[in-house]
């Protein structure tokens, strides 16, 4: 081998040729003739839409497959010049550090010390090596103070850390994350980013699942973007987004606004060297096209907020609650829910979002203050009658479901609520079904549909019966660009129907893009309710809720630092650079 | 909730020191005890001082010890109940078909505190030992990690499956009222209940098993154990003296109390 092979070696990490997988051998493939190299010490996001297969080319680089999962695999992968083929799992282990989707379930132990120290004892480090490692990724980690705490009592972001740190333990060279901030919120997310910013910045090779790129693209190496098993792209971000970003907008992969906002520059015919990615840069590109001059007014069309009328379907007053123990995760709530709107309840992990869901729903039960409930006394209502009034649906749908096809599962919720008669059944089933387009589903196990129809029918069996209110949890929890829309779209067209939408979500440009009203809870407290734009024209209370204004909002800040005036309703990228295309040329 | 109650309590006490494996022998001794014991007195004698022991030694306080062992002496005083009034024997008390025997007052107590004591000494154990100590002083003992750690790992599962179970119960108690009111409607909710539990618990259980061959278990033959747990000879006390009172109780038994109690 000559020098220049061996520094070629040294170079490149892990490496993919011609890696062809499926897991069935009559099946379909799940990853296509992929040959990709990610190089030592690079940071790597892969993208694509839901089920392009970025989970599955994960297991490549982890081992999992071949090792763990049946299929037929054809290439090669190698891992430090090592094909995973001819090494074992655990070899393989020792370079290359996993860490999974629902980290929680990937512990082995059971205190937190315990859980980081777990990977270099099996790897037999010396003794004190491990104690000084631990010690020093309690620190990096900032989960020092819950040394001592038992892993199943720390919060969504505690965990993500707690997983990260214990496969940083292993001293690995290369770190898989796949989306590990799809459950958090907005300040967890936020620590959890700085982190792998950090690792980065340490010299770690990083590969990184994540839809979530508004913090993330601007410091990647290599953007590497999958689409039904297939490599379509990759390399560094800003020419890559020259070249495919309107591909991966067709894709439905979320792209940041600014992103989007350059794309639609090009779009409208200028010619950008690049694409920008943060909020600056996108200043600076429309300073350069001269889009933003001093002075100029911007006037959004005013959004039609929907208006109240009549009294509100649900009004609490200073309502308390405690799971016990002196400890309140309601403390002084008021709120009023009226017919027909969309509100946005949002906040940090633990804020108290959930413990309202819950006593709405008649699940806990209000104690202190006064909770009214479709003109009765929440006290005074009963599970299983309240459900025709109000319903949930749960960020897990499987947990609601009760039978064996996605019919009969329409067909139960009717019955609860009283529909027995065969032909009435029917019809009302099937109307259902079409309206959220699981017509073609019917026959099929719920636990055997996707994740986005999995949503759909926690939808549907949760409309039956017509409620008045319906509360989803993290409506679009975990899925990619064009499920999102499709999922709104239905919620809008629920909420035509007269039905309060209540949705909790952490997901601000849902909130800005539909919500009339938005409340912030922040330690059990309501700090906020209005309109989304009030909401982020209050940094204090964005900050107290540790929350944060989307990209588009945060370029409205600047380019009026810079006197340029903007009014009204700007609902999202597209509808900004209209605004700013068209008015450039009316004046 | 028993549960949060009966957790290892990270103390300073006596038993806390004490060698896991050692601790886990001493019950075993307890139970092997309290089956050859045949009067009430020796059962009576070893409750004393099981509970002196766990405030003495564990420094378990009379409230968590009542939290947590309240279910299990219920049951025992049931049992004692039950045995008052269906043991065969001399009546001794009648009341319309209720009757008490001789040999049913003796018995009723011998079971109350055979369950008793065998509940309290495993709750000791578990109130005074790490699991993560006992399996290392399994592994000391030369049982190959990997087995070891399968009995840790089905403790660490518990709160999970816990979660699973509040989140489904949650769920389907908002699907509105029940279709049906029959036991095999109930049969067929509490089927897909378990249902539900049992794949996502699957689930759970392959990703770990997955995650556990990505951290490089089972590695090498051996493994580093961060927290060491050692064998001083003074833990041998406590099995010592517990096998001397066994024996006294025992001789005593043998010599007088049986005779006593005219068995």
């Amino acid at each position: 081998m000559s020098d220049q092979q061996k520094n070629e070696l040294m170079a490149v990490i892990a490496e993919l040729k011609n890696v062809s997988f499926q897991f069935e051998e009559e099946g379909p493939q799940v990853l296509k003739n992929l040959s990709l190299s990610l190089e030592r010490g690079s940071f790597n996001i892969l993208v694509g839409p839901g089920g392009s297969g970025k989970s599955t080319m994960c297991h490549l680089f982890n081992g999992r497959i071949p090792h763990l999962f049946d299929g037929v695999l054809e290439g090669e992968i190698f891992i430090e010049g090592s094909s995973t083929s001819e090494v074992e799992m655990k070899d393989i282990s020792c370079s290359v550090g996993s860490v999974f989707q629902d980290p929680e379930s990937m512990f082995a132990t059971l205190s937190v010390e315990d859980e980081i120290a777990f990977g270099p004892e099996n790897l037999l480090f010396g003794r004190e090596e491990i104690l000084e490692s631990v010690e020093s990724l309690l620190k990096l980690t900032g989960i020092a103070a819950y040394r001592h705490n038992l892993v199943w009592n720390l919060s969504g972001g505690q965990i993500q850390k707690l997983g990260l740190a214990a496969v940083l333990a292993m001293k690995p060279r290369l770190i898989i994350l796949d989306e590990p901030t799809a459950n958090l919120d907005p300040s967890a997310t936020r620590q959890v980013h700085e982190l792998i910013l950090k690792l980065k910045r340490e010299g770690i090779t990083i590969l990184l699942v994540t839809r979530e790129l508004d913090d993330f693209m601007a410091s990647a190496d290599n953007l590497l973007v999958l689409d039904k098993g297939t490599l379509i792209a990759s390399g560094e971000p800003y020419s890559l987004l020259i070249k495919h970003g309107m591909l991966m907008e067709k894709l439905g992969i979320w792209l940041p606004e600014t992103v989007e906002i350059g794309l639609a520059l090009i779009r409208a015919g200028y010619r950008l060297k690049s694409i920008p990615i943060t909020v600056d840069e996108t200043l600076a590109v429309l300073e350069k096209l001269e889009l933003c001059p001093e002075g100029r007014i911007l006037n959004g069309p005013e959004k039609n907020y929907h208006q109240h009328s009549g009294s509100p379907l649900i009004r609490a007053e200073d309502v308390r609650f405690s799971y016990g123990k002196g400890v309140y995760a309601i403390k002084g709530i008021s709120l009023d829910i009226h017919p027909g709107e969309m509100l946005a309840i949002v906040g940090r992990n633990g804020a108290g979002k959930s413990t309202m869901a819950r006593l709405l729903i008649g699940l806990n039960k209000c104690t202190e203050g006064k909770l009214e409930l479709f003109g009765k006394d929440s006290r005074r209502w009963k599970v299983p009658n309240l459900a025709n009034h109000i319903s949930l649906v749960f960020q897990n749908p499987e947990h609601q479901f009760l039978t064996d096809t996605v019919a009969e599962e329409i067909e139960y919720s009717l019955q609860a609520q009283g529909t027995y008669e065969k032909e009435t059944l029917e019809n009302e089933r099937n109307r259902i079904l079409k309206m959220l387009n699981l017509e073609e589903e019917k026959e099929n196990h719920p636990f055997a549909l996707s994740a986005g129809n999995k949503r759909r029918l926690g939808v549907a069996t949760m409309l039956v019966g017509d409620p008045q209110v319906l509360i989803v949890d993290e409506p679009t929890y975990g899925q990619d660009r064009e499920m999102t829309g499709t999922l709104m779209k239905l919620m809008k067209d629920i909420q035509s129907r007269g039905i309060a939408v209540v949705m909790i979500s952490h997901d601000m440009r849902l909130v800005e893009e539909y919500a009339d009203r938005v409340v912030v809870f922040s330690e059990g407290k309501k700090h906020f309710d209005g309109i989304p734009t009030d909401l982020f024209n209050k940094a204090e209370v964005l900050e107290g809720a540790s929350l944060q204004p989307t990209l588009l909002f945060q370029l409205l800040k600047k380019l009026e630092e810079k006197k340029v005036i903007c009014r009204g309703h700007i609902p999202g990228s597209e509808a900004f650079l209209q605004l700013l295309l068209n008015e450039g040329k009316a004046s | 909730m028993a549960g949060d109650f009966l957790s290892f309590k990270e103390k300073s006490s006596a038993l806390n020191r004490t060698y896991p494996l050692v601790k886990m022998i001493w019950v075993l001794l307890i139970a092997v005890g309290l089956f050859l014991f045949k009067t009430p007195f020796s059962g009576g004698i070893m409750f004393v001082l099981i509970l002196t022991l766990s405030m003495a030694g564990g420094k378990i306080t009379p409230k968590e010890i009542l939290r947590s062992a309240f279910v299990v002496f219920g049951l025992g005083f049931l049992l004692m109940v039950f045995h008052f009034f269906f043991d065969p024997g001399n009546v001794v008390w009648s009341w319309y078909f209720l009757t008490i025997t001789d040999y049913g007052l003796i018995q009723g107590p011998i079971f109350f505190f055979r369950l008793s004591v065998i509940v309290l000494s495993s709750f000791l154990l578990i109130w005074t030992t790490d699991t993560r100590d006992l399996m290392t002083s399994f592994i000391k003992a030369g049982m190959p990690y990997r087995y070891a750690y399968t009995i840790f790992l089905a403790m660490r599962f518990l709160p999970l499956i816990q979660k699973e179970v509040d989140a489904v119960r949650s769920a389907h108690a908002i699907r509105g009222r029940a279709t049906g009111s029959g036991p095999g409607h109930r049969f067929k909710l509490w089927q897909r209940y378990m249902f539900t539990i049992l794949i996502n618990g699957i689930r759970k259980a392959e990703i770990t098993a997955d995650a556990l061959e990505c951290r490089a278990f089972g590695y090498k033959k051996q493994r580093t154990s961060v927290k060491d747990v050692i064998f001083r000879k003074r833990d041998i006390v406590l099995p010592v003296i517990t096998v001397i009172i066994l024996v006294g109780l025992v001789y005593m038994e043998k010599s007088r109390w049986i005779s006593l109690l005219g068995l």
